[in-house]
């Protein structure tokens, strides 16, 4: 109703409703969930993006961001299940006039904007109580919610749907999903943000109302319409409406529950997939191949050699053993290429002294067991006893 | 308006001396960091730095060690472990071919502390002890090598007081290492190349047994083919990561991708370069690539290539077996991850092909249709925006003569089929 400023004494605006609470309140709860379905969808698309992955570092990473999309869109589902309770009772039990179907006058009321645009004509068309942009966003609204909702279920339970469509369908949901919320977000930015937000700053959405000179602009034929007295839907008996209120009833309980019902399915029951990792490397990461170690024979038992002396067996076997290191100029100053030398030794002392093991320097180096030519216990014995027999 | 002629009183900032005293500072800097040291300059060693050590007459000292150390017989024991029973020979022919001997690196270069007795003043407990303690000589000549070693794999292993882990000489042994990189083009040569597989298969055998039967080890082992990955390929050499961390995984299909998107090598074999975009492009690569770019460590059990292909065991995709191109093999693959996945399930992912009239028909036909259907809805849209835009504009900056008439034409309008009795109002 209209309202006497109390400042100035300028004639007051008269107000109109134009959205009630419901209306306003599911408006608001599905921009909310469109925005965020935006918000973490658009990314998910263009992951590459920057902007994407500036948005997922924002919204805490890539699952987080699903969580609120699927979030989001069950909410959006269940304000489109409350959109048709809303209505179908408008239409059903207030008898209201379907306004929002697209039809021939709103071409008429396109053709003659343009012509206005191009100066053919000297005003807008007159636009009802909805004009061709806002029956056009509701089509779309109308369209998008339906394929982003069977779109996205299909690719939310893949495995629940392909148990009834070939596999190919998943991949072309989500080419659909795509393409259709592309085309959904930028038609709210070129479309509604200019009509609603940049043309003229429209409130009525969260005010509920739109003052005299307001319809005049927007809505000319519908506040001509409400000022003739025409707008107002027939009046019935206080019977009728309660019947068709009873008989509205289960229609309202079963969209109802079949929305609730499917949110809950949809959000419950397929397991698509499972939680762990998924299985690793099985072959153990270390497994060495045997190192290959030194041989190391027990020597047999060695014959007594035939001829215990220098040259029957003493003088080969040290030439074999030792004269890689004590050969000519050999290490430690010892040589065992000749008697002489031999015996004679190096810096440890005498190499052998007859008759005197513990004397001879051979015998103690020996016996630290890890020379690096080691002589055996049998070669050892045989040498001390060609020392004790006085070396021949 | 110039400023010379308004503040004829301002200096240059700096006088012309204090110029070219700061020039010639600069000059003289620039010579000492741009010139090569010439106590580093190797043109014959471009990977090692200069010895720690006084460089000796390789051919003298060595003659001396080799006195001894050419016996085939030699060896020693360290420890109480008769396994410990340790080689002490060094095959000089070996050592004569080496890279080592050719830089002119003598025994005692890396054998330093060396004492004339028996058994050189060493005393170790066990045969490990013994490498481990000699490979700190390597980083002599090799620092930027063994630092990124101490960043690898093996290194944190030894840390952790694993000390089976691999050090440098477990690798390159260094009396018979001969040149890794080509010497011309300083790539690593061919044989090399085909000699890392059965090093590491040394600790990594069951690796090696598998990798042996995958397409890559086939083609590397059986047919010496230089285009397949061999293990440092993907793992890298030195700084060896740990490939079991998330961090490892997230990044891994950018390994696979650096072979399989170069188009050169891939056409040899007929392969796609697509596969590392359609991946990408798919519902799981997506994830991956959002994972490691935002929380590279985070854990994400979204399969990267390996867990698909196989890791060590990767096979060729029209592998009767195992291939993926087996729609059976693909559905028991897809079931590691989604046990209730049924038999139209494989088809769900377009095997990185990128949708056609053939493949796939109906993902690239729905895409096709919003390639029209989005400019055909939002092209008008943008028409009528623009148009009525413009027209609010002129109305706003044209003639007021004009301005003022526009509202005086918004009267309530007749409705056609009704009757003026509300326009009395």
């Amino acid at each position: 109703m209209a309202k006497p400023n109390k400042n100035t004494k300028l004639v007051p605006v008269k107000l109109y409703n134009r959205f009630n609470v419901v209306q306003r309140l599911q408006h608001f709860v599905f921009l909310v969930s469109f925005t965020l379905l935006g918000l973490t969808g658009l990314p998910q698309k263009y992951p590459l993006s920057p902007i994407s992955v500036w948005l997922f570092a924002m919204l805490g990473g890539i699952e987080t961001a699903r969580l609120i999309h699927h979030i989001s869109a069950t909410i959006m589902i269940g304000v489109s299940g409350i959109h048709i309770i809303e209505v179908g009772y408008r239409l059903w039990v207030d008898r209201i006039h379907i306004s929002m179907i697209p039809w021939v006058n709103d071409l008429q009321h396109v053709i003659h904007d343009i012509q206005y645009y191009f100066g053919y004509k000297k005003h807008k068309a007159y636009y009802g109580r909805y004009s061709y942009a806002e029956k056009m966003e509701y089509l779309a609204l109308i369209w998008g919610t339906l394929v982003m909702a069977a779109t996205g279920l299909m690719m939310w339970n893949p495995i629940t749907t392909l148990r009834f469509l070939p596999g190919e369908v998943i991949p072309a949901a989500k080419a659909a999903h795509g393409g259709e919320a592309v085309l959904a977000v930028a038609a709210i930015i070129i479309w509604h943000f200019y009509h609603v937000h940049i043309k003229t700053f429209n409130k009525s959405m969260f005010t509920g109302k739109l003052n005299q000179h307001e319809m005049q602009h927007e809505h000319p034929a519908e506040l001509a319409l409400i000022e003739s007295g025409e707008q107002q839907p027939p009046e019935v008996r206080l019977r009728t409406k309660v019947i068709r209120q009873i008989v509205f009833v289960p229609f309202a309980i079963f969209v109802f529950v079949a929305t609730a019902a499917s949110v809950y399915y949809i959000v419950w029951f397929e397991n698509t997939a499972v939680a762990g990792l998924p299985e690793g490397e099985t072959a153990p990461a270390f497994s060495p191949l045997p190192t290959p170690t030194l041989v190391v024979f027990e020597p047999t038992p060695m014959p007594r050699p035939a001829s215990l002396t220098w040259a029957g067996w003493v003088g080969p076997m040290l030439n074999e053993k030792c004269s890689a290191c004590h050969g000519a100029d050999g290490v430690g100053g010892y040589e065992v290429l000749s008697k002489e030398s031999s015996i004679r030794g190096g810096n440890a002392g005498p190499g052998f002294v007859a008759g005197n093991p513990a004397g001879s320097s051979v015998f103690a180096v020996q016996a630290e067991g890890d020379h690096p030519g080691q002589l055996t216990k049998d070669e050892i014995k045989y040498l001390t006893d060609w020392v004790n027999a006085g070396m021949p | 308006m110039g400023s010379r002629g308004v503040y004829p009183h301002r200096r240059p900032f700096v006088s012309s001396g204090g110029f070219f005293f700061l020039l010639i500072l600069v000059l003289i800097m620039g010579f000492f960091a741009g010139a090569p040291t010439p106590a580093f300059a190797s043109s014959v060693l471009p990977s090692a730095r200069s010895f720690g050590v006084v460089p000796q007459n390789p051919v003298e000292t060595d003659a001396e060690c080799l006195k001894c150390h050419k016996n085939q017989a030699m060896s020693t024991t360290w420890g109480i472990l008769e396994s410990d029973k340790v080689s002490l020979y060094v095959d000089p022919t070996a050592y004569n071919n080496t890279v080592h001997l050719e830089a002119g690196l003598a025994c005692i270069g890396c054998h330093v502390g060396y004492k004339p007795e028996s058994g050189h003043g060493n005393n170790f407990n066990s045969r490990r002890e013994a490498t481990l303690t000699m490979s700190d000589a390597c980083g002599r000549c090799h620092g930027e090598r063994q630092e990124e070693v101490m960043d690898g794999v093996h290194a944190e292993q030894i840390a952790a007081g694993n000390i089976a882990a691999a050090v440098c000489s477990d690798c390159h042994s260094p009396h018979t290492i001969t040149r890794i990189k080509d010497k011309d083009n300083g790539l690593v040569s061919a044989a090399t190349h085909f000699s890392i597989a059965k090093n590491c298969e040394k600790c990594h055998s069951a690796i090696y047994e598998k990798y042996s039967q995958s397409v890559h080890g086939q083609a590397n082992i059986e047919q010496n083919n230089p285009d397949v990955p061999t293990c440092t390929n993907c793992h890298g050499a030195h700084n060896i990561e740990d490939p079991r961390t998330m961090a490892y995984r997230l990044r891994s299909p950018q390994i696979c991708a650096k072979c399989h998107t170069n188009l050169d090598v891939m056409a040899k074999y007929g392969l796609s370069t697509e596969v590392m975009n359609t991946y990408v492009s798919d519902f799981h690569g997506t994830t991956v690539t959002i994972f490691e770019k935002v929380s590279p460590d985070a854990e994400s059990n979204k399969p990267v290539c390996y867990d698909c292909h196989g890791i060590h065991d990767i096979s060729r995709t029209d592998d009767p077996t195992k291939g993926l191109e087996i729609k059976q093999n693909l559905l028991k693959t897809c079931q590691k991850c989604h046990p209730d996945a049924t038999a139209n399930f494989p088809d769900s992912w377009t095997s990185h092909y990128i949708p056609d009239a053939e493949k796939y028909p109906s993902v690239y036909y729905i895409n096709l249709f919003y390639q029209f259907f989005i400019p055909a809805v939002l092209g008008p849209m943008g028409i009528l925006v623009l148009l009525d835009f413009g027209r609010s504009m002129l109305d706003k900056f044209s003639s007021p003569k004009r301005k003022t008439t526009s509202p005086k034409v918004n009267p309530m309008p007749k409705k056609k089929e009704e009757d003026n009795d509300g326009e009395t109002k």
